[in-house]
């Protein structure tokens, strides 16, 4: 008997495409980008391409329907020149510049309320939150049903209690009113972002940094001062950046309140960037005005951001 | 379904790639299929109405139609985009100006203004302006809502008021209302019925904004001090702080509400208190538009309909304009359901029966008044608009009213004006 190999025919083994697939998911350098990408093509569709386009059409002399040519800084000087656009310039940082200062305050104060133990907690957080949920265009007629000439309830409840001269003020007919008319209702509006954002950081701080605090001695202001402010600057800080940047470029509360009004003296850049560059055509000028701030936003993002790494790290 | 062969392959994408190379469907896939964007009409019973044009029209001619409508704060945006991608509807409404601010992008309809001219006579002076751009008909007239000034008849009766004849007519009477609880309503805001009222005062006291080269600015002149003065007079005697913050539709809610005793404003004011049974609507009515020293100007808000050159349906769109204007009985019924809100922009069709479905219309009669729209005499290019739309004509008015002298307001007016014409 012939003793030999026998040789077994074999096929070589060859995965399915399922196994293949995952195989090549396995490999990280792979997996990364495909997890990656989605977002990369959303960002690029979303905000790269029409912020490229903000910028070409802002160094263009583009007008809606027509061809257009790069005309440089052309826009932003001529802007420059225009007295409804200094007026602007200086609403944009008053409004801002009020309306943040004092969302902060009440945000802190809010925010300490709402971590004490309270009946209906949960309710009364869920109802704080009420102003930030109702689209805003809809809130704002109900404010400027308020501070309306002829209807106003807010003249109205001041007069009849005695706080008010009749007629009561002309809220949206004179500029310091309707200044104030339109920080009060971003205030009213934002408001809840920052308590509820706060709070949080509020929930966060070890209790034992305050027993420790109520045994050295601190009284409420100290334990404040040197214990809840210094650990919640982190979240201040990315709460105060974020809050500027949507109260700077605030559209809604200015163009239902006031169109801008009384002469320009509640414009905002959006709500005159409509005017210039959609109801007249001007989309060079209107993109201008829109990109004015943001050197500026881009400084303070910067300085807020390093702020923020340098206070966790 | 019946298996694929390659004869039939063949054939198809041959067929395909064809019509992809030439970018024209075959006749057979041709839809004759239109879709007309327009506003929410201030007069909501001309959109039930227009609903039921709309399926008339296609069974009469065969094309269908889509209509939309849009709210006319928007309008502006949508259409921008509309022109910036080249897509979206084949007819578009338009309001005022807007025939110069899409000019490069509209259709030449000519050949349909000059059928329309031949049935109904010549457009109005106002819907001439807006519509022909550079002497063509970039959109075909379709009616307009103009200025006239409502009253509380009941409270003139009562104190034995004259009915003003003029402006300055407005100032006496107008201080007796003041007195009685029932003031002048004239926005001073930025708004465009802000605007609507100062013109008229403006052109009638002889002054202008630009010249009709477009480029030369005239309201540094003793004709626009005229008119300051008499909106500070107004202001002080006549009025009260509260229209420096007022809306377009405040003024309506003001003589509606039994508050304002005189008010300068499309009939809407009327209709909608005649609508709602305020009790105020039978009190209110119309008189003849003011006069000045340099003759009676009125504005108004034509509306034309016009046809985007990228619309791949022109000749099917045409036979929509000429169905819903051109056809006599369309379009009365289509006016007649505006309520006077919507009147006929061809002079044959000024005394249209409309204005004898009530009463309150019998005044609104526009003899011997120039209609104008916002600029006049500059043709409204996008200069003159932006001029508009930065409100600096009530924005100068109200600077003077609330403490600059005359001259200082009309300075920053001449300067802010002369930067946006040189701009």
């Amino acid at each position: 008997m012939a003793i030999g190999t026998a040789r077994v025919a074999t096929t070589p083994y060859r995965p399915g495409l399922r196994d293949r697939l995952g195989e090549w998911l396995d490999r990280e350098t792979i997996l990364g980008p495909a997890f990656v990408t989605p977002a990369l093509l959303l960002l690029v569709f979303l905000v790269a391409y029409p912020f490229v386009m903000a910028i070409y059409l802002s160094l263009s002399n583009a007008f809606i329907g027509r061809p257009s040519h790069l005309i440089g800084l052309r826009n932003f000087i001529n802007l420059w020149q225009s007295d409804a656009f200094r007026q602007t310039f200086q609403n944009a940082f008053v409004f801002t510049g009020f309306a943040v200062a004092i969302k902060v305050v009440l945000g802190i104060w809010l925010a300490l309320l709402l971590n004490e133990q309270l009946w209906f907690k949960r309710l009364i957080r869920g109802a704080v939150l009420l102003p930030w949920v109702i689209p805003t265009a809809l809130s704002t007629l109900g404010w400027w049903w308020m501070f309306n000439s002829l209807y106003s309830v807010v003249n109205w409840t001041g007069i009849h209690m005695g706080l008010l001269d009749p007629p009561g003020p002309n809220w949206l007919g004179q500029k310091y009113y309707a200044m104030a008319a339109v920080v009060a209702v971003n205030v009213w509006r934002g408001l809840p972002f920052f308590a509820i954002t706060i709070l949080a950081g509020l929930v966060a701080i070890p209790k034992e940094l305050y027993e420790a605090a109520h045994t050295d001695g601190a009284g409420p202001v100290a334990r404040f001062w040197y214990v809840t402010l210094p650990l919640l600057s982190p979240v201040l800080a990315i709460v105060v950046l974020f809050s500027t940047i949507f109260t700077f470029s605030d559209f809604n509360i200015v163009f239902v309140l006031t169109h801008g009004g009384p002469i320009n003296s509640t414009h905002l850049f959006a709500t005159l960037a409509r005017q210039v560059g959609l109801e007249t055509g001007r989309l060079g000028e209107g993109a201008a005005i829109s990109l004015y701030l943001f050197p500026v936003l881009v400084m303070v993002v910067y300085a807020q951001l390093r702020f923020v790494r340098n206070r966790a790290y | 379904m019946d298996a694929i062969n390659r004869r039939r392959f063949l054939t198809t994408t041959a067929g395909l790639a064809g019509i992809l190379a030439a970018g024209v469907p075959p006749a057979r896939g041709q839809q004759r299929e239109i879709s007309y964007l327009c506003w929410n009409n201030f007069a909501p019973a001309s959109d039930k109405k227009l609903a039921e044009i709309g399926p008339r029209f296609t069974k009469d001619t065969g094309i269908k139609i889509r209509i939309d409508h849009i709210a006319a704060p928007q309008q502006a945006a949508k259409y921008a985009s509309e022109v910036q991608t080249q897509a979206g509807h084949d007819i578009v409404e338009m309001r005022m100006h807007f025939p110069w601010l899409y000019e490069p992008q509209l259709l030449d309809l000519s050949d349909l203004v000059a059928e329309m001219e031949k049935k109904y006579g010549k457009v109005v002076s106002s819907a001439t302006e807006a519509a022909k751009v550079k002497g063509v008909w970039r959109a075909v007239p379709q009616y307009h809502a103009y200025f006239a000034p409502a009253y509380r008849e009941d409270i003139f009766k009562k104190a034995g008021l004259k009915i003003p004849d003029t402006w300055d007519d407005l100032y006496t009477v107008g201080k007796e209302l003041k007195k009685m609880g029932n003031p002048v309503g004239i926005p001073i805001s930025q708004n465009y019925d802000s605007i609507s009222t100062a013109g008229p005062v403006l052109w009638s006291f002889g002054g202008m904004e630009v010249d009709k080269d477009g480029k030369t600015v005239k309201i540094n002149s003793s004709a626009a001090a005229q008119m300051v003065e008499w909106y500070r007079k107004m202001y002080k005697d006549c009025m009260e702080p509260e229209v420096l913050s007022w809306t377009d539709s405040s003024n309506n809610e003001s003589l509606q509400q039994g508050k304002a005793g005189w008010i300068h404003n499309p009939v809407s004011a009327y209709i909608v208190a005649r609508n709602m049974k305020l009790p105020t609507a039978d009190t209110i009515n119309h008189h003849r538009s003011l006069a000045g020293p340099a003759g009676r100007h009125e504005t108004d808000v034509p509306r034309s309909i016009g046809i985007w050159k990228f619309s791949k349906n022109v000749e099917a769109s045409k036979e929509w304009i000429r169905y819903l204007i051109g056809k006599k009985e369309v379009y009365d019924e289509y006016i007649m359901s505006g309520d006077a809100f919507n009147l006929p922009v061809y002079t044959n069709l000024q005394d249209h029966p409309v204005l004898k479905t009530d009463p309150k219309f019998a005044n609104l009669k526009g003899e011997g008044v120039q209609y104008h729209i916002y600029g006049w005499p500059a043709p409204p290019s996008d200069k003159i608009q932006l001029i508009t739309n930065s409100f600096i004509l009530p924005n100068m008015i109200a600077k003077a009213v609330t403490g600059s002298s005359t001259k200082e307001a009309i300075a920053w007016a001449d300067n802010e004006m002369k930067k946006i014409v040189a701009g």
